[in-house]
């Protein structure tokens, strides 16, 4: 009988679980384009919410394929889409109350085409029950440029 | 004897509910004309330091991005667990005279309706945005007086133009 290391075991099934969950990783690829933001306050002092962004590509058919996540656990959080096609990105703000009886998780989706040589900066804000997000597309010489307005999935064959 | 007495309470109790809850609106105007005075419904107005066509422009802008969605809520107590599942419905009408925004939800789960409801969901706020003169306006709403204030919040600051964000519609009543 092989005996592992507690630690072991602990690791072995959190990966197990983190496997079972469905959600992975998204890969922490180059360039870094995409410049998220995070603002997030439930309001209340028994609350919580947690933010992250689920990546999908989109191909000629306009269908889907997710991924990752990145979890926007950090103030400012870098993130690299690929350039010249499209992304559907999600972001998800989850939120939790009194020892976790009541959840709500509540997205804001947005297909996103980066163009090369370009940023963007987004802003993840979630305040008192009030989600917003917003990005701005920046030149190549750091030019503030325009707001990226919204675009439902639908609108991906739509250039 | 147990039996016809818990048959008994059970149909008084019925015919009592039945007779609380009434007809539901059916339109924009029936809630205008049905909110004053009713249970926990409200009527607040707010003065608002914009014109009414660009409180309408912002309606018609963030409205069907914030509230045109589909909502799953999970509550779980140690003796329940529910799963409403939510669809809301908004509605923008900019005239000469003022900027309307209606919402409707519709329960696809989780909820049982017991009174008609109108196509595309129950009314559940009209707000309503008056000119009074070029650069001011009079907002007014109608709707429940508890448990939807992140709506409330949140148009009011569309209708500001200070804060665009959209209602966490998970935490409503």
């Amino acid at each position: 009988m092989i005996r592992l290391p507690r630690a072991a075991v602990w690791l072995l099934g959190a990966g197990f679980l983190a496997g079972c969950s469905g959600i992975k990783t998204y890969p922490d690829t180059s360039p870094r384009n995409l410049f998220v933001k995070t603002e997030a306050r439930s309001g209340s002092a028994f609350g919580s919410v947690r933010v992250s962004v689920h990546i999908h590509q989109v191909d000629a058919s306009c269908r889907t394929e997710y991924l990752g996540t990145v979890q926007l656990n950090e103030p400012a959080v870098a993130i690299g889409i690929p350039p010249d096609r499209p992304s559907y990105l999600v972001f998800n703000f989850y939120s939790s109350s009194f020892l976790g009886a009541s959840t709500g998780s509540i997205n804001y989706e947005t297909l996103l085409r980066p163009r090369a040589g370009y940023t963007y900066d987004a802003t993840a804000r979630y305040a008192d029950g009030i989600y917003f997000v917003v990005i701005r597309e920046s030149g190549a010489r750091g030019s503030t440029g325009r707001e990226v307005s919204q675009r439902a999935l639908s609108a991906c064959d739509r250039r | 004897m147990a039996i016809p007495t818990v048959r008994t309470f059970t149909i008084a109790t019925v015919l009592l509910l039945c007779g609380c809850v009434t007809q539901h609106p059916q339109n924009a105007e029936e809630v205008r004309k049905m909110t004053p005075g009713a249970f926990l419904s409200k009527v607040e107005t707010h003065e608002i330091n914009r014109s009414m066509q660009e409180i309408g422009a912002t309606f018609r802008k963030r409205a069907p991005e914030c509230l045109n969605v589909r909502v799953r809520t999970t509550s779980q107590t140690p003796g329940s667990y529910q799963v409403i599942v939510s669809v809301y419905k908004p509605t923008v009408v900019v005239t000469a005279e003022r900027a309307e925004l209606h919402l409707q939800r519709h329960h696809e789960r989780g909820v049982l309706a017991v009174t008609k409801e109108p196509e595309g969901g129950y009314y559940l706020m009209v707000a309503d945005a008056y000119p009074v003169d070029a650069k001011r306006s009079r907002l007014q709403f109608f709707g429940p007086s508890m448990g939807f204030d992140v709506i409330y919040r949140a148009i009011i600051g569309w209708a500001t133009g200070k804060d665009l964000g959209c209602p966490d519609l998970t935490k409503t009543g």
